[in-house]
């Protein structure tokens, strides 16, 4: 019984998630925007070389792009992600029976004291990529997989500490919420989703670029606690 | 696992040490001194503190002293000098036409108890050419050689832990 709501929910995402680009590719109104699309392409990398950085105040062109002129692709990427960490639970909860815990010989005083000493430290780096996404290279994705590799260094240095998922669960959740909401607040103040709608400071500062920054910090903690929350999963700590 | 309780003293150096040393990497990442780039770094530097400082408890580290401090500066200086010296001896050996290697595994054993001191010094051994730190197991560490010159336990514990060692003694305990 279990087996099947799985299987049928998985079906329903994967049907919901092809009739999407079946409406943006093959009907009528996504053709029409295709084509109009294909028209003027070129003029984009123009206006956002030459205006983004005053319409954004990102010095890093690239997040201006990622979070505000493609922010809504973004918010999309990171369902994506979303969806295959729930995918991946699913899977793994229709298993019946609970695997045996199998007593994982203890890793070498070396490995795990080493562990202890970086995980803080690998966080922190991951916290500085993501912090500092408008100003250079790297961003919410990749502090977020930086913050994620110090989770498997736990798992890997300290097998006898259990990854805590509630905790992934929330920090997840709670971000996940503030980018929508973010984006929502762009929509109500400006008639835009994600308009970018604070101040922005003056280029090439930490406290610039308006929203950017901020969505940056919510998807890299939202990644980080995602892909944390598939390596518990997968190491089998997860309920 | 069970729960130690520590004492009040533990926790603060703990987390002291830790905050000492992420702002330290934080400073060195941004390479900024703005008020703007402090202030976050702190931010975040603090909040890591405060929710993984536990994290450092149980690597045994010692309080802060002027002595302690002069001391790892000096070892920092002894292990690149150690490193340098095996790495010519480890070079004469591959260029030599007879390849003078004798390749095996010692035993050798540390009086440090601490767990973030035996971590230097087996990563210090595992630096140094043609030493190998395999495994930490109680007080012995176990070392593959390039080149053995002697299994006695004693005999190589002064050859190959000692010259670290008694640096390490004056900092950890």
């Amino acid at each position: 019984m279990r087996r099947l709501i799985s299987l049928s929910l998985l079906l329903i995402v994967a049907l919901g998630i092809s009739l999407c680009f079946s409406g943006a590719y093959f009907g009528a109104e996504g053709a029409n925007r295709a084509g109009k699309l294909a028209q003027d392409r070129v003029n984009f990398g123009q206006r956002y070389n030459s205006r983004g950085l005053e319409e954004n105040g990102a010095g890093n062109i690239v997040a201006s792009v990622v979070v505000n002129y493609r922010g809504f692709d973004t918010l999309g990427e990171v369902t994506v992600l979303f969806i295959a960490a729930v995918g991946l639970a699913v899977v793994l909860s229709t298993r019946r029976e609970k695997p045996a815990r199998v007593r994982a010989e203890p890793a070498s005083l070396v490995v795990f004291t080493g562990c202890r000493f970086l995980f803080p430290l690998i966080l922190l780096l991951g916290s500085y990529i993501f912090i500092h996404g408008h100003l250079t290279p790297g961003g919410g994705f990749q502090g977020g997989a930086v913050v994620a590799s110090g989770f498997l260094l736990v798992y890997l240095g300290c097998r006898g500490k259990g990854l805590r998922s509630a905790g992934f669960t929330v920090t997840e959740s709670l971000s996940g919420l503030a980018f929508v909401v973010l984006a929502l607040v762009g929509l109500a103040v400006g008639g835009s989703l994600l308009l970018n709608f604070l101040p922005k400071g003056s280029a090439l500062t930490l406290f610039s670029g308006g929203v950017i920054p901020i969505i940056y910090v919510a998807i890299g903690l939202k990644v980080g606690s995602e892909l944390g929350s598939i390596i518990a999963n997968l190491s089998g700590e997860a309920p | 696992m069970a729960e130690t309780v520590y004492p009040f003293a533990d926790k603060l150096r703990s987390f002291l040490y830790m905050l000492g040393m992420s702002l330290l990497v934080w400073l060195a990442l941004t390479q900024s001194l703005e008020a703007q780039e402090v202030l976050v770094g702190t931010g975040a530097c603090l909040a890591l503190s405060l929710v993984l400082s536990t994290h450092y408890i149980r690597l045994g580290l010692p309080p802060l002293t002027i002595k302690r401090a002069v001391f790892f500066a000096v070892y920092l200086v002894v292990l690149l000098w150690e490193i340098m010296k095996a790495n010519l001896d480890v070079a004469y050996r591959v260029v030599h036409p007879r390849m003078p290697i004798n390749p095996g595994v010692v035993v050798i054993r540390t009086a440090l108890t601490s767990d973030i001191a035996k971590m230097i010094l087996a990563n210090s051994i595992t630096l140094t050419p043609g030493t190998f730190t395999l495994d930490v197991i109680g007080d012995k560490l176990l070392i593959h050689w390039i080149n053995v010159k002697v299994e006695e336990i004693d005999a190589a514990t002064e050859l190959i832990g000692e010259r670290f060692e008694k640096y390490l003694r004056v900092i950890f305990q």
